[in-house]
Order: structure tokens, then C-alpha cells, then sequence
């Protein structure tokens, strides 16, 4: 079994800061941990970590989510499994990423890796409450986006915004996805870190509902799916 | 059961709206085809180097998988790459850029028009072109072109152009003028290689990232002229954009393609089923793709697959 950890949130929002704090702690507790980030240009931070921990990083990009990212994708975390053998595998997908576009990528990856399954931990989704008002004048549907597909929705930078703007953060999540746990921190004072290792540790979020998909199909069309 | 068209009259049947003897195949599958040359280990560097073997890919995946189209997509960072982005191409995967060449809002304003006699535009169109003439007599063939915003994505990372349409909207918009120009250019150097058709992959059309207005202003007033031009060259004008809840409306409606192949996405609310596209009337005056995933068909379809009696 690997387990996939999708940590998302848009350019800025303090992922690259909240994952080394969340990878420390995952190591600490034992865990043999891969990183897979999708930000171009924040690589280097994330060779860093290789190197204090002797972790594994690889990087995925591109422009068109659907195709070229599922193939690369895939094969990565095939790759991964095959010569570093990790229990968890964290992904920093880039801002325009969808979380369930890559859910199914992740799942293609078994064809690869004979009798190993892919769980996917809850799927964390950061809001930066410094700029909430800047993000949902800007890049409002690519924010609504990722909050929508969030399990957990962690309100980040806490410790340097001001009230309002969390309240803000907390109410414009509501609104967008009402299921999603809301959680708190910064990642730069390691605030609720250790709180959404737990969630990656002990919860799981649904894979990519293929059976729904089909009966989805079927009630639209009829006959068999 | 013996096909009874060949790949034009199959083509030129499902563009007319007229019955057809099997499924048309419209394939972007320049992966699977690149695979079918020779002893299947061309590094894509090579393919991406050389018009003769970009060419030939087409040319040898029609032999092996008698498409009734033929669609010259390179990958999605050709232009990207010669505006300056480093572009890694590993041996067989998809390249990607990973250091863009458009990091500041001076390097918005300060682009040039890539040259398109140069680089990996210029492989683009000689390749496309000797893939036309070997096959432009037996099935439809088409160039494929990076609308300009998805270039502009490619060329300084998305997340970043998203935020400076907000906060850099002059030079955001000095830079796709730049990159239209460009798109210009590669028009007219297709349109002389004589393809039937252009598709143009106008990716960010989608109301997970934008609005209406934001799609108009960000792409839409841009490729209304490609969109004419393409036709003025002599080629269809198609569009390809395989994103969730794509702009129907604009880029079929209004932009009228030929041919608009899309994805679907069917656990994402709103996102058109193909029923919903046709029963909406997208279909009445464009022939729609739709899509087989080609990681499912490739690699999952191996689980499901059943040897005949």
C-alpha cells in the first residue's frame, strides 16, 4: 500500500514552508517519506530537505492537467515505489492543479506496481488568510477550486493575520465546501502541523469514484455502463 | 466488419453530419506513435530535433493504427522553450519547462517574437509539413499550435501569469500581443505546408480558472484573429481543449471551429456530459471529439482485457 498525501493551496500560500515542517515530523515518527512537487521553481527548497533527510523528491510539471501531468505523474510514483520504496508519498501539486485529476493519476500508477494499492490521505488544501482578499478578487475560481475538493481546508499564516481576514478565510471556505474540516496554523511557526500529520497518518479521503462515474453514465444513457 | 469508406470519405462524412461505417479517429497520439519508429527508442529529443523524424512518427503510426486524421502536436512548450524557458525532456516522458523564461513583469514587456525559422517552431513546421505530404492524400491532416495564453502559462509558470492578470494586467497583455504575433507567424508558416486544418489547444478556456469576461479579455480577443487568420491561410480551424467545464459557448458558438475535441468529467458538477453537448445544439454546426483517456486505453485497459474465445 502507498499512501498519497496531496498538500495544495495557491502560489504563495506557504505550501513549500508548511511541507518541510510536515515532512520533519512525519520523519520523526518513522515514516519513509517521498515528495513530489509541481511548482516550478521551488524545486531547490525541496532538494534541500532531500539532503537533511535523505528523503526522496521528484518533480512533475506541465501545462495540460489531464494528459501530460496523469502520465508523468503515474509513472513517478511507479518509479518511486519501485527504487526508494516510501510509505507516503507527499505531492505539492501546483495551484491549477486539480486534486481529483490527480487522485486518478495517482490510481494509475497500480498497473505499474504489481499488488500495491493507492490509499490517498485527506486531501489539504492551505488558504492563505494574509491575502484572502487578494486571492478571491484574483484567482478566485482556482481557489474555489482546490477548497472545493479539500477535505481539510487549513487556514495558514494565522499567527500574522489579523482576525478579520482568518474570519474571512474561514467564511468564504464555508461557503465553497461546507464538509471540509477547517484547521488553523502557520507552517512557519509549525502551528497545526503536527495536528494535520495526524490526519495524513490515521484518515483516509475516497479514491477516484470510478463505479460512480459508471453509474453516473448509466443514468444518463441507459442500458449498461 | 470491412470498413466501405476510406479515412477522407470517413472524415469528410462525420464533419458533414452524414453516417459513417465506424467510429472517425481524430488521435492526439504523437506518444504512441513516436514509440512505433524503428526499434521504439528515438529519444524525444531526437523526435523534437529533427522534422524527418517528428514527420515520421505520423507516418508510422498510420501504418500501425489507420487513424483517419493525422494531428501534428509536438508537445505543449514548444513555443515556451524558444522564448527561453529551459525545457527538460527526459528520454521518453513529456518534457516540461522547469526554469521559465518570464519570471519578472519587466520579462512580460521586454519579449520578443520568437523566430519562427528557428528553435523547435521551426521542426514543428517543416515536420508538420513532411507529414503532409506523405500523407495529405489518404487521410485529413492538421498542425497543432499553443493558443497564446497557454504559451504565456508555459513561459512563465501558471500560477504566476493567473496572479499577474490581476496585478500586471498591462504587461500580462503586452506579452500575449507578443505571443499572438508569434502564433501569427507559425500561421502563415503552416498554411504554406498545406495541412487541411490548424487545431488550436485553447486550454484555459475553463470555468475552473476563468470567468467570462476574464476569458475574453485574456485569450478571446487574441484568437478571434488567429481564428480568422487560420482560415485565410486555407487550413479548418479546430480547437482542442481538454479542460473541465470548458467555454462552449465562446469557443464553439462563437469562435465556430470545424471540429472541437474535449474531454469530459463527469464527477465534476457542472461539466458537460456528451449528451448535454449535444442536446445544447454545440454539436449542430461542429463535429465534437470526444475522448478515449490514453492512460486508461494504454495502460488500465490491460486488467480489463479479455482474450477472445
Amino acid at each position: 500500500m502507498v499512501k498519497i498525501a496531496q498538500v495544495a493551496g495557491f502560489l504563495g500560500s506557504g505550501k513549500t514552508t508548511f511541507l518541510i515542517e510536515l515532512v520533519k515530523v512525519l520523519v520523526d515518527r518513522g515514516h519513509k517519506i517521498a515528495i513530489i512537487v509541481n511548482d516550478v521553481g521551488e524545486i531547490n527548497v525541496d532538494v534541500r530537505i532531500v539532503e537533511m533527510y535523505g528523503l526522496k523528491a521528484k518533480e512533475i510539471s506541465g501545462g495540460c492537467i489531464c494528459c501530460q501531468i496523469a502520465g508523468n505523474f503515474a509513472n513517478t510514483i511507479a518509479v518511486l515505489q519501485k527504487t526508494f520504496k516510501p510509505d507516503l508519498i507527499i505531492v505539492e501539486p501546483s495551484g491549477v492543479a486539480i486534486p481529483w485529476g490527480l487522485k486518478r493519476a495517482a490510481e494509475y500508477s497500480e498497473e505499474e506496481m504489481e499488488g500495491e494499492m493507492i490509499v490517498h490521505a485527506p486531501v489539504v488544501t492551505l488558504v492563505d488568510a494574509l491575502r484572502i482578499d487578494e486571492l478571491i478578487t484574483s484567482v478566485r475560481r482556482l481557489v474555489e477550486t482546490q477548497i472545493r475538493e479539500a477535505d481539510v481546508v487549513f487556514i495558514n499564516k494565522v499567527d500574522s493575520a489579523t482576525q478579520e481576514k482568518i474570519d474571512m478565510s474561514v467564511k468564504f471556505s464555508k461557503s465553497i465546501n461546507p464538509n471540509a474540516e477547517i484547521m488553523f496554523g502557520s507552517g512557519r511557526n509549525n502551528q497545526g502541523v503536527r495536528e494535520v500529520a495526524d490526519l495524513i497518518e490515521k484518515r483516509t479521503s475516497p479514491r477516484y469514484d470510478e463505479t460512480y462515474e459508471k453509474e453516473m453514465l448509466k443514468r444518463e444513457y441507459g442500458g449498461k455502463a | 466488419m470491412a470498413d466501405t469508406m476510406n479515412h477522407i470519405e470517413r472524415a469528410v462524412a462525420a464533419l458533414g453530419d452524414k453516417p459513417v461505417d465506424r467510429l472517425t479517429a481524430y488521435p492526439l497520439a504523437m506518444g504512441v506513435c513516436r514509440r512505433v519508429v524503428g526499434d521504439g527508442k528515438m529519444t524525444y529529443r531526437d523526435w523534437v530535433s529533427d522534422p524527418k523524424k517528428f514527420a515520421s512518427a505520423f507516418i508510422e503510426g498510420q501504418k500501425r493504427f489507420d487513424f483517419d486524421f493525422a494531428i501534428g502536436l509536438m508537445d505543449l512548450s514548444v513555443a515556451a522553450g524558444d522564448m527561453g524557458s529551459v525545457v527538460r525532456m527526459d528520454d521518453q516522458n513529456t518534457p516540461f519547462v522547469t526554469d521559465p523564461a518570464l519570471k519578472t513583469v519587466e520579462d512580460y514587456e521586454k519579449l520578443t517574437v520568437p523566430d519562427v525559422k528557428k528553435g523547435r517552431s521551426h521542426v514543428l513546421v517543416e515536420g508538420t509539413g513532411l507529414f503532409v505530404q506523405a500523407l495529405g492524400s489518404q487521410l485529413i491532416t492538421a498542425a497543432f499550435l499553443e493558443g497564446p495564453l497557454l504559451s504565456l502559462t508555459q513561459a512563465a509558470s501558471a500560477e504566476k501569469v493567473f496572479m499577474d492578470m490581476y496585478n500586471n494586467r498591462s504587461a500580462v497583455h503586452k506579452a500575449l500581443k507578443t505571443i499572438t504575433e508569434y502564433n501569427g507567424d507559425m500561421v502563415k508558416a503552416m498554411g504554406a505546408k498545406k495541412p487541411a486544418g490548424l487545431v488550436w489547444d485553447y486550454l484555459w478556456g475553463s470555468y475552473s480558472c476563468l470567468g467570462d469576461a476574464e476569458y475574453e479579455e485574456f485569450e478571446g480577443q487574441y484568437a478571434r484573429g488567429l481564428n480568422e487568420l487560420t482560415g485565410k491561410e486555407g487550413m479548418a480551424m479546430c480547437i482542442h481543449n481538454c479542460a473541465d467545464l470548458p467555454h462552449l459557448d465562446t469557443q464553439i458558438k462563437a469562435f465556430k471551429p470545424a471540429i472541437y475535441s474535449m474531454a469530459y468529467y463527469p464527477l465534476i458538477p457542472g461539466s458537460p456530459s456528451p449528451k448535454e453537448t449535444i442536446e445544447k445544439g454545440y454539436a449542430d454546426n461542429c463535429l465534437i471529439g470526444g475522448q478515449i483517456d490514453p492512460r486508461a486505453s494504454c495502460a488500465g485497459a490491460r486488467r480489463r482485457c479479455r482474450r477472445p474465445p
